[in-house]
Order: C-alpha cells, then structure tokens, then sequence
C-alpha cells in the first residue's frame, strides 16, 4: 500500500515538473552528445628510432607512412568508426565495415579500442615486409576472431561473408545465399586435415605452404610502399 | 574516390593479404610501377611567392592539374620549380584545399576572380566545403544577375535585335513594355483606359442634379446612360483587342489561359458581353446587375503594371495558412462569446439578441473595436461579458497579426533559402557524385577497355585508348588492382547496375516456366544458375530447348549447375569436390537428386566455349536417363 502511495507520488512529482517544464519552456539541449566527446587522447608515438628498429621499414618509408596517418587522424589514433569509414571509400560497390571490423581487430594488437601509430606500423611492417611464416600467422590470427587458436566454421563463415559484402549487390554471377557456405567448405576441405572440424595454425601454414597460389599471391604486395 | 584517403590505399592493398589463403582463383599481377616517384619536395613559385609541399600531398587529387602530370608544362628548369602566373592570394586556399580536403572561399575575394582561379587548377567549385559553400553561392548569384542586369542594359540600348518572328517581338513588348515605344505606347493606353472604365464605374453611380421637373434624383449612369454605355464598350473593346493579342502571342497558350492575370482579363470582359446577350430579358435583370459587379475586375487588371501589387498578391497567397489560423481563432471566438451573450442577455426584454446568430453580428463589432452601437448589452451579466468580450478580441486580433507578419517574413526568406539550398543540393552533390562514380565507374570502364591485359598490352592500349585515364595515374591503376583482387578472391564480378537489373529481369522471366517442375525447393538455386546461363553467351542453347520441357526441370537444373560452373574451376578435382559439398548443404532437394548427383559420371572436360552443342545434348540425355532410372 505504501509503495503505491509512494509511486503514485512520484508520479506526480513527474507530472509537476513535465507541467512546469511545458510552460516556462526550456529547451533540453543534449547534454549527453556534449559529454560524448570522444577523449581523442593526444597520441605520440614512439621515436622514430625505435620504430626503425622494430619494424622493417626505413627511416624514409615511416616518415613518409606517419605523414599520411598523421594528416587522416590528427589526434594520433584511429577508432573504429574512422577506419570503417576509411576502408569503406575503397569499396563504393559494396559494405566493407564487417572485413574492416575483422581488419581492426587484426591491427589493434593490445586491444585497447584503437589503432595508434605504431599498432599500425606494426602490422604493415608484417604484410608488407614479412617472411611468408609472418604473413600466414597474420592471416590466421586475422580469420581467428576470438583468439583462441583455433577457427572455426562459423568464424570462417563470418569472414567470407565479410569478404562477399563488399562485393555488393551488383555483381556477376549474381551472389547467392549458399556461396559464401560453399566457399567455406571449400576451405575446410583444404585445410582441415583431421576433419576435426577446426584448422590449427599448423594445419594452415602447413596447408598454404602447400599451395602455389597463395604462395603465390602472398608475394603480391611487396612493393606497396 | 575520395582522394583525402589516397595515403591509406597502401594499408588497404596490405590488408588484401588477408584474401590470399581463401581466394578461389589465382590473383592477377600487380600493376608495374612505371615511375617510382621520390616522395620529395615540389616548390611551387606562383607569381614570386613559393609554396612548397610534398609531392605526395599534391597527387591526392590526381584529377586536377596539380596532381596530374599537367603541371609538367609549367616546369622551370633554371630554377627546378613549377612557375605559375596566378594570383597568390587565392592560390593559398587551392594549396590548402591539398592539405586539408576542404576548400574554403574567401569572403574578401572577387567571385569571379576565384572560379577563373579554380577552373584554372581544374578544381570543380562543388568541393567547396559546408562552411563557404551557401556564401558561395549567393556571391555567383548575385554576381550573375548584377551581370546580367548589365547586359540587358546594354541590349536595350541597341535597337539591333536577333532575329525575332513578329509572334515573339510581341510578345516581348506586351511582358517588357520598355523594350520599344509601340510597347509602351499600348502599355500606358491600357492603362489609361483602366482607369477610365473603373472611374466610369464609380461615377456611374452618383446621384446627378435632376431637372427641376424630376420628382427623384437619378444617378449619372441612368441620365447620361448612353454616354457611359459607349465609354464601357470602348473599353471593352480594347481590353478585348488587348487579350486576343496576347492570346496570339503567348509561346504556350495553354499555360497563358491558364495564368491568373488571363483569368482577370476574362472576367473583366465578360460581364458587358453576357450583358449585351441578355439585355432584353427582365427575368434576368437582377443577375445582369449582379454581373455588373464583376466590372470593378478591372482594377485588377494594374497588376501588370504595378510590381506592388503583384507581390502583395503573391504575399498573401504564401502567407494563407497563418490567415486562416487568424479566422480561425475569431471564429472560435466568435461563437463563444455571441453563444455567451445570447444566454446573458434572454431574460431581457425586447433585446435585440433575439438568437445567436443575431449575437454574432454585436460579438464582430464588439471584438473588432468597432462599436457601433446598433446591439447593446442591457443586463448586468451581459454588460460583463460584453466587456470581457471587447478587452479579449482586441488581445485575438492584435495578436496573431505580428506573428502573421513575422512568420510571413521568416517563412518568405526561410523557404526562399531552402528553396535555394535544396536547388543547389541537388545539382551539386550531382556533380560532386559524378566526378566520384568516376571512382565506381572508373574500374568497370578500365575493365571494359581490357586493360587488365598483360603489361604491355596495357602501355600500348592506354596510349591508344585516351579518353579513360590519364597516362599513369598511380593510385588509380592501384585502387583497381585491388578491385581486381577482390573479384578473384570470391569468383564473382563487378557488373553495373543496368546488367544486373537485366540480370534480374531475366531470372523473373524464366521463374514462370520453373515453376513448372515439380516441387523441388531447390529452384532458387536453379534460378540464379538459368540467370547465369542466359548471360553467357555460349552454346548453350539446347539446354534452352531442353529447359521449355519443364517436366524435367529439375534435373536441368543440375546439369546445368554443372556446365555453368565449369569454366570457374580450373580442375576437374575441384569440381567434384563442389558437388560433394552440395550434399549435405542442399537439405531441401529430395534424396533422389543426391543420389543422382553420385551417380553421374565425371563430365568429359570440354570447353563449354568450344560450341559443341553436339556433345552436350548427349551428355544430357545420358544424365537424364540415369535418373529416371532411379
């Protein structure tokens, strides 16, 4: 009976302050968008000698790289939303921003939220200058969307169909509902030697050491920078 | 392509290494770079002032002069610079627009002067960002009228006109009677006579002296009747003259008969016409009279020759929604105060409230201020109310007339802005869209020109082909290489919108003859596979044929799976193992059809381009009859 009576107060209470509100007119400005300014922390990154050191790129080739980061995101770090955004202008046809999800979880190796410089050169310093071993470990972990070793079919799936959105719509043949399935299976059939219906990170170098294609493409982008 | 984000194409072609270990196909080779450009500085010296900037910062937009290889032509070899004789001053904002993505227009600067600047360094003004584009384009506006103003007094000066048919010149005088004399001759004659015929109007009525013999004062019009009737029929005469001209001149007579200014015209007229019909009929007379009353049309017809009065009219048309509000609220009023009166002044006796509609008439006077005295209030009750009645219509009328004037006032510039706004919207995010789907178009137009040929083939085909790109615009070449990888990886290509809705229009069409078979859920399968068949243009005809039989629908579907699928995987092995997968994914074909699917032999590898229609009907037939064994 008190807790009605309690509420029934309460109630009116609200209605009082909604009625004064209606008359005396305040404008409710957002409050909450003003707070959600986005702490863009003010990154640095590290010396340019110890980016050298760690990375495979030349004293000119990070300048260059930290110039173009640098005039995209001035406050030093890329978040997600800004890297969906970016990865999307390459891709007008289709809808990059689950591959850029994936991508982003890839290259934000601590996990923080975001990519700074040097997650960024990191990660480049890998694909790009890499030995093959580095780059498939890349790609799995990449395709391995909780990090536990181990893909799945559903992560597999997940991926591949990234992969097929950012075709789009107008394409040819035209994209069915099972050809991401299939393209999955496919790769499962490859890789997955003891049909345990998981790929190790051994079963997959092993796999693609095999396989002159991606031997092959994975040489592709030497040249990049 | 939004060249803001050139400097990530580098992170976006790293990150296709995520495609190699799934791609379905071998992955074309990467483009050659023909010019391994040195990321060094470039020293712009416009008119004696030098810029420098990264060379990088400059090909971000490798569709204007200074990020394509155009600024080659102003290259100075004594001093190693690129020399342009421009402007400095607006050449800061055409640099920055490298820097930052967003060009920005100075306020200071000459509007014309700024678009010479900008189509000089190629630069469409439609990038202009947000915060300077409106001011933008109110400058150019204003700047094209203030032009055109000048070049109409110029033309008017000069009585040398274009060639003009004798249709148009007339219909050029009648809507700018300063254009020549005749014009403005017949412009103040209508006027004249206008006025003329409403005077008549007026004077008509007016109680002339009578003789001494006349027992009643007749009005001017009854004693000078004749007189007035061959003055209005003059006028009418030229008001008719007037708007059959204009009726021949007009360039679209549907649009003329249908503009209010023709509506006025013809109601002026028509009065003394009908009146001319119908004079001899007494039974008629009234409504003659009444006719009569149209005439004062006529001073509507100054319109045309004041601007005033045009935009008076136009004022309260735009403005009607809040007018009728103000009636609204005076009607509402209205009735509850005459409402309120009746009832406070029925136990009076002889008052003059003898209903509520008889209320309203005292309730307009009271609220209006008016108080004419005729309805007056005799008891206490009504004499109170009458009161409130007074005080509040002073507060419904005095009212809503401000907020009618400054809502008149901010939804006239309001709509004139989004008016303006959305026009420019629309034409300007056209352009900036289509200098983008350069950028979508740009690679199924450089995969149309065949120029994901070998290397160099590529050299000699670009030299050839001018009009597709620029020679070596690198990220350009790069972008679509990624594009390139992208389709290998997933087997499928980029097609344009207009294929694919033939595409789909096609796969409607056969839906019809699909349904046919028998009730195999598998048909959307089958669909896309006809859709896909249709499209390449091989011989596959007589799977055509074989398809309008219907009854056995469901294993062309099969078979044709299988012939259209060929030519993607490059071994055979492969394909087997596809329809290996097919079992347990298609879960809704019926048993029969799997087990079909193992029984089939391996297919003789024949090239379906190969047109050998000969083979493939075999081929079919030996499947079919394989199942139907089953």
């Amino acid at each position: 009976m008190s807790s009605c009576r309690k509420r029934c107060k309460r109630e009116l209470l609200k209605f009082a302050q909604y009625l004064f509100r209606f008359i005396t007119g305040t404008l409710n400005a957002d409050s909450v968008e003003d707070e959600l300014e986005l702490s863009a922390a003010r990154h640095r990154p590290e010396a340019l000698e110890q980016l050298e050191a760690q990375t495979r790129f030349s004293r000119k080739e990070l300048q260059i790289l930290y110039r173009g980061f640098k005039n995209e995101c001035p406050s030093g770090v890329v978040n997600e939303d800004t890297f969906k955004e970016i990865y999307s202008q390459f891709f007008p046809q289709g809808d990059a921003s689950t591959y850029a999800h994936f991508l982003f979880d890839a290259f934000d190796t601590d996990h923080n939220g975001s990519v700074s410089f040097e997650d960024f050169v990191m990660g480049l310093s890998i694909l790009l200058r890499g030995t093959v071993q580095e780059k498939l470990n890349w790609a799995f972990n990449l395709y391995d969307i909780n990090k536990d070793g181990y893909v799945t079919k559903e992560e597999m799936l997940d991926i591949i169909k990234s992969i097929y959105d950012m075709m789009g719509k107008c394409t040819y043949p035209t994209l069915k509902e099972e050809t991401p399935r299939q393209h999955v299976e496919i790769f499962f059939q490859k890789m997955d030697k003891n049909r345990d219906g998981v790929v190790t990170i051994d079963e997959f170098i092993d796999c693609c050491q095999n396989d002159e294609n991606i031997m092959k493409s994975m040489q592709l982008f030497e040249n990049v920078i | 392509m939004a060249a803001g984000v050139a400097a990530w194409l580098p992170f976006a072609r790293a990150a296709a290494i995520g495609w190699m270990p799934v791609a379905s196909a071998p992955m074309p080779p990467p483009p050659r770079e023909k010019r391994r450009g040195q990321d060094g500085l470039i020293i712009l010296n416009v008119s004696g002032t030098r810029f420098q900037t990264w060379r990088n910062t400059l090909e971000r937009y490798p569709d204007t002069l200074l990020g394509s290889t155009e600024r080659d032509f102003f290259f100075h070899e004594e001093t190693n610079e690129y020399f342009f004789d421009r402007d400095p001053d607006i050449f800061r904002h055409i640099l920055n627009f490298y820097r930052t993505g967003k060009l920005h227009y100075p306020r200071h600067e000459c509007i014309s002067a700024y678009d010479e600047e900008l189509a000089f360094f190629g630069i469409i003004p439609e990038i202009i960002g947000d915060c300077c584009y409106e001011e933008y384009k109110d400058r150019r506006r204003e700047n094209t009228e203030r032009i055109q103003d000048d070049e109409e007094n110029e033309n008017n000066k000069d009585l040398v006109l274009p060639e003009l048919s004798f249709r148009e010149s007339m219909w050029r005088a009648f809507e700018n009677p300063h254009t020549s004399t005749m014009a403005l001759v017949f412009y103040y004659v209508t006027g004249f006579f206008i006025a003329v015929s409403v005077m008549a109007n007026v004077v008509e009525t007016v109680p002339c002296s009578s003789g001494p013999n006349r027992a009643k004062e007749v009005s001017c019009g009854e004693r000078y009747a004749l007189a007035f009737f061959c003055l209005d029929t003059a006028c009418v005469m030229i008001f008719t003259v007037e708007y059959l001209l204009r009726l021949i001149a007009a360039p679209s007579r549907y649009k003329f008969v249908k503009s209010v200014m023709s509506i006025i015209d013809v109601v002026a007229i028509m009065p003394y016409y009908i009146g001319l019909v119908m004079t001899d009929n007494e039974d008629v007379s009234g409504a003659f009279v009444t006719l009569r009353v149209f005439r004062v049309f006529r001073i509507f017809k100054f319109s045309r020759h004041s601007a005033g009065l045009r935009i008076l009219g136009y004022t309260l048309k735009s403005c009607a929604s809040e007018l009728g509000f103000l009636l609204f609220s005076l009607t509402m009023a209205i009735i509850i105060f005459a409402t309120v009166m009746f009832y406070a002044e029925k136990s009076s006796s002889a008052s003059k409230f003898t209903s509520i509609p008889a209320a309203f008439w005292y309730t307009i006077v009271t609220m209006t201020t008016l108080g004419y005295g005729d309805m007056v209030p005799k008891t206490i009750m009504g004499k109170i109310f009458g009161s409130v009645c007074s005080l509040s219509g002073v507060l419904v009328i005095a009212l809503p007339v401000p907020v009618i004037v400054s809502n008149f006032s901010r939804i006239y510039h309001q709509s004139q802005r989004a008016e303006k706004r959305r026009a420019q919207k629309k034409t300007r995010l056209a352009r900036i869209r289509a200098t983008k789907s350069g950028g979508a178009n740009a690679y199924l137009q450089y995969k149309r020109n065949g120029m994901l040929a070998d290397a160099e083939e590529e050299a000699s085909k670009e030299a050839g082909k001018s009009l597709v790109c620029k020679i070596n615009p690198t990220f350009e070449t790069q972008h679509h290489h990624l594009l390139h990888c992208l389709e290998k990886t997933t087997n499928h290509e980029f097609v344009d919108e207009q294929t694919y809705e033939t595409n789909c229009m096609e796969v409607s069409l056969t839906k019809p003859s699909m349904s046919r078979s028998s009730s195999l859920s598998s048909s959307p399968h089958g669909l896309s596979s006809c859709c896909t068949r249709r499209n390449k243009r091989k011989s596959f005809n007589v799977s055509n044929s074989n398809m309008v039989g219907g009854r056995r629908g469901s294993i062309q579907e099969l078979s044709t799976i299988q012939i259209t699928e060929r030519p993607m995987s490059n071994s055979r092995s492969s394909l087997n193992a596809k329809f290996e997968e097919t079992l347990p994914l298609n879960s809704e074909e019926q048993s029969y059809i799997t087990a079909a699917v193992i029984s089939m032999p391996t297919p003789p590898v024949t090239t379906p381009e190969g047109g050998d229609s000969a083979s493939s009907p075999d081929f079919l037939q030996s499947n079919i009859v394989r199942v139907s064994a089953l």
